[in-house]
This record gives C-alpha cells, sequence and structure tokens, in this order.
C-alpha cells in the first residue's frame, strides 16, 4: 500500500526560477531563499520518497481560458517544462509515472471528484519554480511527480473547503494504491502578493503568520475563509493558497511543523515549510 | 454575483479575473497568451500591427499593446498571467510592470521593498 509520509508547502514564484538558472544561490540577496530549501531537500534526499503529488496552479501556460479546468491532473511518462515566453529552462524534464496517475484518476472520479486529465502537454513554473531546489536533477530527478492542477485564475475557482476535500480524497486515492509507495504532498503556492493593478506590491505579514499557525492547528478555520477573505487579507493572488490546503486536507489530523522558511524580498512572501503526520 | 467575491468593491486597485472579463477580453487574452509560442513571437516582433490585426485585436487594445501601458490593458481585461508572457517579449521583468501598473518610476517602487537587490 502507497502511504502519505509528510507534506510541503512552498511558493511557486517564477523568478526563484529564473535566479537558480542564473546560478545566485550564493547571491547576498538571494540566499536566504535558497538555504531556506535545503532542510527540506535533505529531509527528502533521507526520506527518498517515490513521488511528490504537486496541488499547483497553471498560469495559462498548459491550459487557455477558452478551456479552463477547475482540477486536472497530470499524466505520462514525463512532463516538459513549459516556455512561457523566455524560452526552454536547462532542466530535465518532470518524470512520472502512468499507473499512479491513472490510478489516482479513477480513484477521484469513483469518489465523486470528477477531475479532468492531461496528458502530452508542458508544465509551467507552478510546479518548475520550486522542484529543482527540493530534488537533484542531475543526472535525473530522482523520482516521479503527480501534477494536480487548480485553477486560481478564472474566477469561478474552487473553495477552499473543496480543495480540503480533494486533499482527503487524494489520500484515499494513494492508500488504496497496491504499491509500497512513499508519497509526499506538496501545496504551492503564496503566501502574500498581489501582481496586477495598482494593488501590485500588497503584502501582509501579519495574516502569512496567522495563516501558518492556523495550518498546523486549526485548519477547518482556514476553510471557511471566502475568496475575498484572502484577497483582502493576502493581497488578490495569495488566493492561491486554497491550494496549501488540498495538501493539509491529505494530511487530515495532527501535524508537526518541522520547518518553516520566510523570506520577503520583493513582492511575494515566499515561504517553505515541511510538515510531518504528528 | 459570485458571493465568494462579494464585498469587494471598495477595494482599490484590484481587478478580478472572473468569466465576464474573460468573455468579454479573449480575443487580447489569447493574443497574449500566444506569446509562449517561438512562431508567434518571431511573428510579432517582424510585424506587430499585422500580428494584432490577425488576433482579432480592437483599436483600443492594439493601442495599449503598442504604447505597452501595463494598467490598461489590465483594466482593459487582460490576465495578469498572460500580460507576463508578452512582458518576456517586450524584454521587460515583472518588477518593471509592477511599477508601471502603480504609476511608479522602478527606482521608486524597489525603495518600497525590503531587499530591493533581490531581482
Amino acid at each position: 500500500m502507497a502511504k502519505i509520509i509528510g507534506g510541503i508547502g512552498t511558493s511557486h514564484v517564477p523568478t526563484i526560477g529564473v535566479a537558480y538558472d542564473k546560478g545566485k544561490q550564493d547571491d547576498p540577496a538571494w540566499a536566504p531563499l535558497f538555504k531556506g530549501y535545503k532542510p527540506v531537500a535533505d529531509w527528502l534526499a533521507e526520506k527518498k520518497p517515490d513521488a511528490l503529488v504537486f496541488f499547483y496552479n497553471d498560469h495559462a501556460t498548459t491550459f487557455f481560458f477558452d478551456l479552463y479546468p477547475t482540477f486536472a491532473l497530470g499524466i505520462g511518462e514525463q512532463f516538459e517544462i513549459a516556455d512561457e515566453g523566455a524560452g526552454k529552462r536547462p532542466l530535465p524534464p518532470m518524470r512520472g509515472n502512468v499507473d499512479l496517475s491513472i490510478h489516482i484518476a479513477e480513484s477521484l472520479v469513483n469518489d465523486e471528484f470528477d477531475i479532468t486529465t492531461f496528458q502530452d502537454r508542458p508544465i509551467d513554473h507552478g510546479c518548475a519554480s520550486p522542484l529543482p531546489l527540493l530534488w537533484p536533477h542531475a543526472p535525473d530527478w530522482p523520482g516521479v511527480i503527480v501534477p494536480i492542477a487548480i485553477n486560481v485564475l478564472q474566477f469561478p475557482i474552487p473553495t477552499a473547503k473543496r480543495c480540503y476535500k480533494l486533499g482527503q480524497a487524494l489520500r484515499r486515492a494513494i492508500e488504496s494504491y497496491p504499491e509500497d509507495l512513499k508519497v509526499v504532498v506538496v501545496g504551492t503556492g503564496g503566501l502574500s502578493h498581489q501582481v496586477h493593478g495598482e494593488r501590485a506590491g500588497f503584502n501582509n505579514e501579519e495574516w502569512d503568520m496567522e495563516f501558518l499557525d492556523l495550518f498546523v492547528k486549526n485548519p477547518e478555520e482556514l476553510t471557511k475563509l471566502r475568496h475575498a477573505d484572502y484577497i483582502r487579507r493576502g493581497g488578490a493572488e495569495s488566493v492561491e493558497q486554497i491550494m496549501w490546503l488540498a495538501m493539509r486536507g491529505a494530511l487530515e489530523g495532527e501535524i508537526r511543523e518541522l520547518h518553516r522558511n520566510y523570506y520577503l524580498a520583493t513582492t511575494t512572501a515566499m515561504t517553505v515549510t515541511l510538515y510531518e503526520p504528528a | 454575483m459570485n458571493p465568494q467575491l462579494a464585498g469587494l468593491d471598495d477595494l482599490e486597485g484590484t481587478y478580478v479575473f472572473d468569466l465576464h472579463t474573460s468573455n468579454r477580453a479573449m480575443k487580447l487574452n489569447r493574443f497574449l497568451w500566444k506569446m509562449i509560442g517561438t512562431e508567434a513571437r518571431a511573428h510579432f516582433s517582424k510585424d506587430p500591427e499585422q500580428a494584432m490585426t490577425e488576433a482579432g485585436l480592437s483599436d483600443t487594445e492594439k493601442d495599449l499593446v503598442r504604447r505597452q501601458d501595463w494598467i490598461g490593458l489590465i483594466r482593459a481585461g487582460a490576465s495578469f498571467f498572460v500580460l507576463e508572457k508578452f512582458a518576456r517579449v517586450a524584454q521587460r521583468t515583472n518588477l518593471e510592470v509592477y511599477a508601471m501598473m502603480r504609476g511608479e518610476t522602478f527606482d521608486e517602487f524597489m525603495a518600497t521593498r525590503r531587499v530591493p537587490e533581490c531581482r
């Protein structure tokens, strides 16, 4: 039986990918960000999970608004990293496990989560920005990813509570997979930021800290918030933090926070956290 | 009104991208979105007017693209996430786009940030 051994919360700021590719790991302005991922990368190297399930969002790259899925699961032996306007990144394609992805799709749909599936499409920085900070990519990635995209771009988007329930359904899917795989669930996005309009550059550190504390102690409270609450408190695009709640649903019950790094340098409160079931 | 979004009317400088906006600005957003393709980028670089006409942009939208009026494009219904693809083609970083949307110079904007060197 497959098993969820932990959870990771991480920002997916595209600039992290740019800084990574330019080798800014030791640049004094970037080092606090990269160093903050080291304990999580070390934990992954020690625990050796077979798969990372990514709750992430597409940024109108894999899909366009003419047909925009609310929830979509990727299936394939590999996933190319998308060109988002600046050309291809020097990274190998991310690896997938077809049987595992299909099992999750079947389990979710039979569990009344009617998820869309996609194949043979590149994936953008929603997954690719944080992945190389978590896992080495030379000579190749040490495991597979299961990408689950959540629409947080074009309203109506799923409620915070629905995302939490998706995580609970994912757990049932993982725990009904016959192989003894170790799985880590990753929730991406946030924390506070706004990237459009005259309110661009908005942050709220106090709310970010409250979110991180409630996330461990009382996630129910976070599932009750409306999108408008997230937009007002953390900036318009911080509403994507509902994807963290999908990860929290998959770790239902008590959890321990093993690591937290919070670095608000310019416009997004870049954060990484690590959780294990208590 | 989507009840998940109710109560944001007084929140200035925020333009929620919902299906109403998306439906209204579909051509503009598709034009910006296509900048993830090398052929579309080459076509736009070679003949921007032709590329905009083929995409079915209105005169107002064409003008906003020509002037790289980022806040104007957002107000016209562009999603930031396709706008940033066009920003790559226009050789602008997201930080520069944020500054212009706020009506500030780049230096003014960066002076409001905690670690201005982090770029």
